[in-house]
């Protein structure tokens, strides 16, 4: 992975119809994007999909791009990850049984206690998701990596939509706080 | 101009994902016309996103680049709006460093084995989080509610009246297709009633024109609102002859007409962009001028 100053030069470059800067962008972060996008949508061909399109938008609103509010990785990333929960959101969500080999690619198995490779940014959200208590914890990282909604996590967490609404909210709200934001 | 604790958490969640189609799509109107609602988004994306640390990567197959490439071969790219080798403004204090700053060697050395205690914790809650939806997915699929049927993307958002006219209220609409992109944004003033179009899609087909038409039950037919324009806006002053409940209820169409508009004020094509009005800047919290 290149740093992210890099990655905002290869984004400049890109803004200005740079295809070689926009390839070299593509190799730099594809596996990261994908291992995202696959997660939430637990199918190849509909995660291919939603890479194809999200670095379509990257080419094109490139320009848009202010490393002032943002980080390289974390603006592409959030391209994908809104085009993906999108996608499953308006597939009425009911893809998950459909092709269960999907969830082999999608078992991978990443590091968490792998502390040296957290940023401090990583550090401070952690800390302050560590302070909810631990069904909210797993509730809003449920959320967040695998895209599920208010009623997949009801179900999960056998509690009606309108509890898990109110977790949600004082979760955000206490992470806010947290955060100082 | 201060965000209300349900904006915030809207936003939150919008970033987080747990909204649903309809909540996308109300936030997402937002975003295109609330700059700081906007802000709040991207500041959550940007705090939550760190989260993809975690996520391991998984390679697309060659393929997805070949279809990349072909899909920008004919596309030149926007005009660069901001460059990064312009200076980047410092983010605002209460907002935090955004990048890599340590500030590890001014927290006491308990606070920061709790804070370990804490990221220890998380990080196991993490790893069950990633493994997780494969039990559930495999399990149990029929968990799933039964109601989650892809809906029209149409904003059904209550407009609320607000007791004081001035400063005015904002409505805004975003007119698209069902589940496609915006096309159109359709910004009202409460108090004026003026209306502005904003287009963000694709341009009329040559000899064709869109026409705006507002719908409404309180109304037997669809009212031509005019014609839009070739350029990036069109403003007219046309709603001023409807009553203030009816604009804010309306449903906003657009059709494909003969180039110049409807001949005979009436429709001659299904609405091919629709959208509703929702409250993008209350009146109470309109910024002073």
């Amino acid at each position: 992975m290149l740093t992210p100053a890099e990655l905002v030069w290869l984004i400049a470059a890109v803004a200005k119809g740079d295809e070689a800067a926009f390839e070299r962008l593509y190799a730099a972060t594809r596996a990261k994007l994908f291992g995202v996008v696959l997660r939430i949508l637990r199918r190849q061909d509909l995660a291919e999909e939603v890479i194809q399109e999200t670095y379509v938008k990257i080419w094109n609103s490139a320009g848009q791009f202010n490393p002032g509010q943002s980080s390289p990785i974390t603006w592409m990333a959030s391209i994908a990850r809104n085009r993906a929960i999108d996608v499953i959101r308006k597939r009425g969500e009911a893809s998950i049984e459909e092709e269960p080999a999907a969830m082999e690619v999608a078992a991978d198995t990443p590091d968490p206690l792998a502390r040296r490779e957290m940023t401090e940014e990583l550090k401070r959200l952690l800390e302050c998701v560590g302070r909810l208590e631990p069904d909210r914890q797993k509730l809003v990282l449920l959320a967040y990596y695998n895209g599920w909604s208010r009623e997949q996590l009801a179900a999960r967490f056998e509690a009606p939509v309108n509890t898990i609404k109110t977790w949600l909210r004082r979760s955000m709200m206490d992470i806010r706080e947290c955060l100082g934001l | 101009m201060a965000l209300s604790d349900d904006h915030i958490v809207l936003a939150a969640e919008y970033a987080l994902g747990t909204l649903d189609a309809d909540e996308r799509a109300q936030a997402e109107t937002m975003i295109s016309a609330d700059q700081d609602f906007a802000a709040m988004v991207r500041e959550w994306e940007h705090r939550l996103g760190v989260l993809n640390q975690m996520v391991g990567s998984v390679e697309p197959r060659p393929e997805v680049w070949d279809k990349i490439k072909a899909a920008i071969g004919h596309s030149e790219p926007q005009e660069p709006l901001l460059l990064p080798q312009a200076a980047a403004p410092p983010a605002p204090a209460s907002l935090g460093d955004p990048v890599g700053a340590d500030n590890a060697n001014v927290i006491r050395l308990t606070g920061k084995i709790r804070r370990w205690r804490n990221i220890a914790t998380v990080a196991s809650a993490i790893a069950a989080a990633l493994v997780a939806m494969i039990a559930v997915g495999v399990s149990v699929p029929d968990l799933l509610p039964e109601r989650m049927r892809p809906q029209p993307r149409t904003q059904m958002v209550e407009a609320k009246t607000s007791p004081t006219p001035t400063p005015s209220a904002q409505y805004v609409a975003v007119l698209q297709k069902e589940g496609g992109s915006p096309a159109f944004i359709l910004t009202v003033d409460e108090a004026t009633r003026n209306f502005t179009v904003r287009k963000v899609g694709a341009a009329a087909e040559p000899g064709r024109s869109f026409e705006l038409w507002l719908i409404s039950d309180k109304l037997p037919r669809p009212r031509s609102l005019g014609v839009i324009g070739g350029g990036e806006f069109t403003s007219r002053q046309v709603l001023a002859s409807y009553d203030p409940e009816t604009v804010r209820t309306a449903t906003y169409a657009v059709t494909v007409e003969q180039a110049g508009g409807s001949p005979d004020g009436n429709p001659h094509s299904a609405p091919v962009f629709t959208g509703k009005l929702i409250e993008a800047v209350p009146a109470a919290a309109a910024p002073a001028r």
